[in-house]
């Protein structure tokens, strides 16, 4: 192995490491952002879709029933949300890393 | 006239009478012809002597005439099965529970029933390529005004819904990492092929309702029948479905001139009073009163319904649809 090729292995080494401390500390807090801003929109929906859930009758929910088999990830993780979470205004606290 | 035709008007009025009666007129002017009933009374099965469930059947002894009576209950309970076996092959065990508790509060909401419906007869405007004509005998309250609402309403919510829905996947596409699966795909989404479903069908609602169906109501003489047929006139104008006439019903007949005992004078006293109330409607209503029919002693079916058919001088000839 001569010079050239130590050197550029070396450089991959450190471009590789680069990346990933790039991705660890910038932007891989940004994508667990917008997941929390995508959860953020799916709640809406879920709300928009069954507001029957919180006693408000809804001239649509016989029809967004149709859903309910399709809806079974969102309708879990959206009844764990509501449960663990305290405020509107803490989960939007987490979605700033300061 | 258009292909759909419907018959409104406060309960025990005569809608269903008027609406066989008229069925039968245009049987016998030779269209192929369907009579829908939403009333949960089962009163087509009374005027025909004939049950009749929620698939068309031919009515014994009048040639090309078919009647058919939806029930909303029904309607409900094979929607709620329909989502139930969907709900089994898609979902998890645990989950089921679950998610059958939302399902049934969705099933048990006021609205239930007028959704049901609707859908039901919407159903039958666009698999009725058999028929020339489909009369509605549509079920007494307002609701089915607040029903023939709905398209528009509807329309908007689901584009909301599916606003809503695409937002949220296309962040969820966004914030996939690298060689990550993102949580949900745009591309197939089953939920917004639902929607999309959904939204079509209320389009066709939308415009069959507002191009191919006339609109007929039917009155009583009498103050509260005159109030609220005013009422449905103007909600049904400010929906954009015109009123095309008015069918006045059970009107009392006037005894001989030369009777004149407590019942003739009853009668008289009474044939006077609704001539006026014909006259403020033939006056003050904008829709033509296209039909007097006066009040039979027994119950209209049979020959008697061809006597009523006679006495409506509401047109047969039926236009094709614009949308099929």
């Amino acid at each position: 192995m001569d010079l050239a090729d130590r050197i550029e292995s070396f450089r991959q080494t450190l471009e590789e490491w680069l990346r990933g401390l790039y991705h660890g500390m910038i932007s891989h807090p940004a994508y667990e952002k917008i997941e929390k801003e995508a959860e953020d929109a799916e709640d809406a929906f879920m709300l928009a879709c069954f507001p029957d859930a919180f006693g408000i009758p809804s001239p649509v929910s016989y029809y967004t029933a149709e859903l309910l088999p399709y809806l079974e990830d969102e309708f879990e993780s959206w009844e764990r949300r509501l449960w663990d979470r305290g405020t509107y205004l803490e989960r939007k606290g987490q979605q700033y890393h300061f | 006239m258009e292909p759909f035709v419907f018959f409104g008007g406060k309960g025990g009025v005569g809608k269903t009478t008027v609406s066989c009666a008229y069925g039968l007129k245009c049987a016998r002017d030779g269209h192929r012809t369907l009579v829908v009933s939403t009333d949960p009374a089962h009163s087509v099965t009374d005027v025909f002597d004939q049950s009749f469930d929620d698939s068309p059947r031919s009515v014994e002894g009048i040639d090309g005439l078919d009647a058919m009576q939806i029930d909303p209950e029904d309607e409900v309970t094979r929607h709620l099965d329909e989502i139930r076996q969907n709900l089994s092959e898609q979902v998890s065990a645990s989950m089921v529970n679950e998610i059958n508790r939302q399902l049934e509060m969705a099933h048990g909401t006021p609205g239930a029933y007028e959704s049901a419906l609707f859908d039901r007869f919407v159903d039958v405007m666009r698999d009725a390529d058999d028929y020339d004509r489909v009369v509605f005998d549509t079920a007494p309250s307002g609701s089915t005004l607040r029903l023939l609402g709905l398209p528009d309403l509807l329309e908007e919510w689901i584009d909301r819904l599916m606003y809503k829905r695409r937002t949220s996947i296309d962040l969820f596409e966004k914030a996939a990492v690298g060689n990550n699966e993102p949580r949900r795909v745009m591309d197939g989404d089953p939920v917004l092929r639902r929607l999309e479903e959904r939204k079509a069908f209320f389009e066709f609602a939308g415009s069959a309702l507002h191009d191919d169906a006339a609109f007929f109501l039917v009155l009583n003489p009498d103050e509260l029948s005159l109030n609220e047929t005013r009422r449905s006139i103007d909600d049904l104008r400010e929906k954009g479905f015109a009123v095309r006439g008015l069918v006045a019903n059970k009107l009392t007949p006037s005894p001989d001139p030369d009777e004149n005992g407590r019942g003739a004078r009853y009668l008289r006293e009474r044939v006077e009073t609704e001539e006026a109330r014909l006259e403020t409607i033939r006056s003050e209503f904008e829709p033509p009163l296209v039909a007097e029919i006066g009040w039979r002693s027994a119950e209209v079916k049979g020959d008697l319904l061809a006597d009523v058919a006679a006495e409506l001088d509401v047109e047969t000839a039926v236009e094709p649809p614009t949308h099929v």
